[in-house]
């Protein structure tokens, strides 16, 4: 769990972390996942885009996941889609986690320039994000680069929202007046006090971001946006869609939506039990 | 700074930075804008014709400026050009036509998805730590974390196609033609969308409205209320569902435009054919007359919306008035 041991010198925070069933039960879920994709390979012998096997033919020992309507192995399909559309979702929350940490930190030691980074983030809350990215993609190449960028541009701001109120109250803290005393920069207080202070609850964004990104992505995938033809997760259900329900293909409807549900709900209980444990006024919002 | 004089001028920018993205988009796009959109499926002659007449792209950039903004902002309806999937149609027409049933699929789900959320929160508060609120919990985070236009799927081919108790596909019936009928039929198309997009904004809702309730229960008051003697269906409707309000609306005003982009999903895998629709519609044809102005429409709710939103907000809350 790479997402986990982006957390240093926190034992104390971890511990309490695995304390909380929310956190446990989540991570379960992707720990399963990452193994299933891993192994998923060893698992089946087909290429995703080979015809495998018969159409439309229902989950069975040759094939577990059955086939769509061109004979593709979805079991194949399911394994090698994850990776367009976790490392997009991955990618988006790593540059937004970033920019909205740092962004928010700025935002809320400094008093002047806090209130724009403010208003700049209420700002980027406010715009229709899958909208945008489709009017986008339909004037450029939409790249996975480019999908991701385009999240990052939107994604940053609820970290900066939640890093910035952290970083308030983290202010007001004896230490950072004992640091001020000492003589220490207003830019060193900020990078070396503070914001180490407000990290880990960064790190809760960031996993929260990957679930956010995760069901944006696939919804993109679904919607046609980019290159229906590259396998996703995304990808097969915008072709389920068209031709699953003609031909009865339940399981060609219901796997993927699935496992990017499990996704989306294991990334989503780790962030919200990180984030219960960096900031118990959370229920304050 | 005043409170809602802040929000407007937040949203002007907003506005600003979707209107000149409409406009600069095409012009940075790479090749130029009328390559780009002559990829499209119709007729290559008649869309070249088409965009010498929407962007003027002969005239110098400057007055491309002045005129897109003139046709957006002085002129009613604000003209945004012709569709190329629905020539001759005017974009503004296709909006004009799908626009309430955007707007009747939003605010239903969003009152649907508010009284079961403040049922299941107000149930959860009064039996603290029970299975019943570790369900409810555990579903919330479960239903956020669903996409929903597979719930959409999954609704559609269960009560659709097996069960045929629901329309597969449209907003209304055709042959619909008695008022009584319409609505019906109406509501008919409308229960599996609006399921399917409350069912998303439930989770969300209901995570915001548990955490309130439960520090509305540890407050002061409301020990202070059960000590005097008041009965906790008496405690938990006027205490604590009404001081949970306020976190409520401003969540429902911060998520707008997350409500916006699942609506979208909602009516494309319905083809309920309002705003969101015709959004994807236009992807597929490369439609960039009808991406632009449903956009601009979109921003537009979301920045009225935000805007109501605000000022309910700043009746609920008198703190908001001084700041």
């Amino acid at each position: 769990m790479e997402t986990l041991i982006a957390v240093p010198k926190r034992r104390s925070t971890l511990a309490t972390l695995f304390r909380k069933k929310n956190a446990i039960v989540g991570a379960g879920l992707i720990l399963a996942v990452l193994i299933f994709i891993a192994i998923g390979p060893f698992l089946t012998p087909y290429s995703p885009t080979a015809i495998a096997g018969n159409f439309n033919e229902p989950p069975t020992v040759a094939h577990p996941f059955g086939t769509d309507y061109e004979g593709h192995d979805l079991l194949s399909q399911i394994v090698y889609g994850a990776y367009p559309s976790l490392i997009v979702a991955l990618e988006a929350a790593l540059g937004a986690a970033i920019i909205g940490f740092f962004v928010g930190v700025a935002g809320g030691y400094f008093d002047r320039t806090g209130g724009a980074l403010a208003g700049l983030t209420d700002i980027t809350l406010t715009f229709p994000v899958l909208p945008m990215i489709i009017l986008v993609s339909s004037l450029f190449v939409p790249t996975d680069q480019l999908i991701s960028f385009l999240l990052i541009a939107f994604l940053w701001a609820p970290v900066a929202r939640a890093v910035r109120a952290q970083v308030l109250s983290v202010k007001k803290r004896p230490f950072v007046d004992a640091a001020k005393t000492n003589g220490m920069g207003d830019t060193s207080i900020m990078l070396k006090v503070v914001a180490p202070e407000v990290a880990p609850l960064a790190v809760a964004y960031f996993i929260i971001n990957v679930s956010v990104g995760v069901v944006l992505v696939t919804a993109l995938q679904f919607l046609g946006v980019g290159n229906p033809n590259a396998v996703s997760w995304g990808s097969i259900l915008y072709w389920a869609q068209q031709f699953g329900f003609d031909y009865g293909d339940w399981w060609w409807v219901l796997e993927p939506g699935i496992i990017i549900s499990i996704v989306a709900t294991g990334f989503a209980l780790i962030g919200f039990g990180f984030e219960e444990v960096m900031n118990p006024r959370l229920r304050k919002k | 700074m005043n409170f809602i004089r802040k929000r407007i001028i937040e949203y002007l920018i907003v506005l600003a930075v979707v209107v000149n993205l409409d406009f600069i988009l095409p012009r940075i796009a790479p090749g130029n804008a009328a390559e780009i959109l002559i990829t499209g499926y119709a007729n290559p002659g008649l869309q070249q014709q088409l965009l010498a007449q929407k962007f003027g792209l002969n005239q110098s950039i400057y007055v491309q400026y002045v005129d897109y903004l003139r046709n957006i902002f002085l002129t009613w309806p604000p003209n945004f050009g012709i569709s190329f999937q629905y020539y001759p149609a005017t974009v503004d027409s296709l909006i004009a036509q799908r626009f309430w049933w955007t707007i009747l699929l939003i605010v239903v789900s969003l009152i649907v998805s508010v009284l079961i959320a403040y049922g299941m929160a107000g149930i959860s508060s009064l039996r603290r730590g029970g299975k019943g609120e570790l369900a409810s919990t555990y579903s919330s985070i479960l239903l956020q974390a669903t996409p929903v236009y597979w719930t959409g799927l999954v609704l559609i081919w269960v009560f659709a196609v097996t069960l045929h108790w629901f329309p597969v596909f449209g907003k209304v019936d055709v042959n619909a033609t008695s008022t009584l009928s319409y609505i019906s039929s109406v509501i008919w198309h409308g229960v599996l969308p609006v399921v399917a997009l409350a069912g998303s904004l439930l989770g969300e809702n209901y995570l915001i409205l548990r955490g309130t309730t439960q520090e509305v229960l540890r407050s002061d008051y409301v020990n202070a209320a059960s000590l005097r003697g008041l009965r906790q269906r008496v405690i938990a409707r006027s205490y604590i569902l009404r001081n949970s309000l306020l976190p409520l609306v401003s969540l429902l005003t911060f998520s707008l435009a997350g409500l916006i982009s699942r609506a979208v999903l909602v009516e494309a895998v319905f083809g309920y054919a309002g705003l969101g629709d015709l959004l994807v519609d236009g992807i597929f044809y490369h439609d960039y007359p009808v991406l632009q102005g449903t956009l601009f429409v979109l921003t537009v709710i979301i920045l009225v919306g935000g805007f109501i939103g605000d000022l309910v907000l700043v009746r609920l809350d008198p703190r908001l008035r001084k700041s």
